[in-house]
């Protein structure tokens, strides 16, 4: 492993403060630009934990992911860049950091980073609370399974139902239960694809 | 076996649990993928925990120290094998140059455009699968640089990178050793970053282990 640049934490520009020759420098800082490091944590960590969480599905691993984004992208960070360009050189960490996430637990591409669309719900100004049109696509998934189907996934997923609470709900053993979860989500799985088509 | 640990991965994965890893095949996959989505759909759980937050931050700031130059390759065996890929890389570093004239790879999604400027472009490598192996970052200034990591490699072993400009020109920057399939490398580079269209990474059997394409 060699040593990456650190971020420079220089100011981004420097003007002398007035003509008397004092030395003082005044810091000029465009509104294109992040102003530190922190503003390029504080503005971008909760996007980044989002579009984490989104691809992995749990609390723990999306900010184990988050983290090593960070841990990452600090190194090489220049601040003189334009926030475009960092977040878009956040969102390739990010990618690469999930990438190998998939590669380590699963041993093949699970779910991934879309470099356009990502990008483009990472650097709305307004921090949209979902990535993406995910609830909408969930919905429509959900619409085309057989009610039993639909019904299982719903209490399990959307729900929060521990199994035997959803077993109980549809009236069936655990053991149907955890049948009527697998199915559904395989069929869940090719109306996914379906819809990609 | 494997249904067993699928099924104990969704389950972690509805209870909010971190799941336990597994060898998965491509139809797992899916509904791993599905249980994801359905699970990220559940209102309320997608914002991060305040105290998270501001552990990272903490976290973070104690890793910020005074600047480094860029790195070079610090071990005598270090400096062999970096020699070794570039005399061998050097071999076939001609035909590369030669036929990037004429065999052009399209443009790929592994880019992303820099919106603003291009004092920083960026890139993710993918190997011939199209699996993301790692990213690519060059800034311009004073001097410009050159930094890359790989995390995603079944390789192990050195590799040198190769940058490619616009024009079909082919430098080689430099190489690092990848162990357990990952490695880093930075340096600092004499070249135009404007005119950067992408990078190899190359073994030294003269493979393309991964490209990168700048937008």
């Amino acid at each position: 492993m060699f040593p990456a640049p650190q971020p420079s934490l220089r100011p981004v520009s420097r003007y002398p403060a007035s003509s008397d020759g004092n030395g003082a420098d005044l810091r000029v800082v465009s509104a294109d630009v992040y102003a530190n490091w922190e503003s390029v944590y504080r503005d971008n960590v909760g996007r980044l934990y989002r579009l984490m969480y989104s691809r992995v599905g749990n609390r723990s691993d999306a900010e184990d992911l988050t983290s090593e984004v960070f841990r990452t992208a600090l190194g090489p960070l220049r601040l003189a860049a334009s926030k475009g360009e960092v977040q878009s050189y956040l969102l390739v960490t990010a990618r690469t950091v999930l990438a190998s996430h998939w590669r380590r637990h699963l041993g093949l591409p699970v779910t991934s980073i879309d470099p356009l669309s990502d990008l483009a719900a990472l650097a709305d100004p307004t921090g949209p609370d979902e990535p993406s049109d995910a609830p909408q696509r969930t919905r429509k998934i959900l619409a085309a399974l057989p009610d039993r189907y639909r019904r299982i996934l719903e209490l399990r997923f959307l729900e929060a139902c521990s199994i035997r609470e959803a077993a109980r709900a549809m009236d069936v053993s655990v053991g149907n239960a955890k049948v009527l979860q697998h199915r559904a989500l395989r069929m869940a799985a090719k109306a996914a694809e379906e819809m990609e088509q | 076996m494997t249904g067993r640990r699928l099924s104990a991965f969704i389950d972690a994965l509805a209870a909010g649990r971190r799941p336990k890893s597994f060898p998965a095949d491509p139809e797992d996959a899916a509904i791993v993928r599905m249980a994801i989505e359905l699970r990220a759909a559940r209102p309320g759980d997608a914002n991060p925990d305040e105290q998270f937050v501001s552990d990272l931050f903490e976290t973070l700031s104690g890793q910020l120290s005074p600047p480094v130059v860029p790195g070079r390759v610090k071990t005598h065996r270090g400096r062999i094998a970096i020699a070794a890929i570039a005399a061998s890389v050097a071999l076939v570093g001609g035909t590369i140059a030669v036929t990037e004239a004429v065999n052009q790879p399209a443009p790929t999604t592994s880019a992303l455009p820099a919106p603003h400027g291009k004092a920083l472009r960026t890139a993710t490598f993918e190997n011939a699968d199209d699996r993301v192996m790692g990213q690519i970052v060059v800034y311009n200034g004073h001097p410009s640089w050159v930094y890359m990591n790989v995390a995603a490699s079944t390789y192990n072993g050195p590799v040198l990178c190769m940058l490619r400009g616009n024009d079909g020109s082919v430098v080689a920057v430099g190489g690092f050793v990848l162990r357990h399939g990952s490695g880093a490398f930075s340096k600092t580079i004499r070249v135009n970053v404007g005119q950067l269209r992408g990078a190899r990474l190359v073994t030294p059997a003269g493979t393309v282990l991964a490209s990168a394409h700048f937008a």
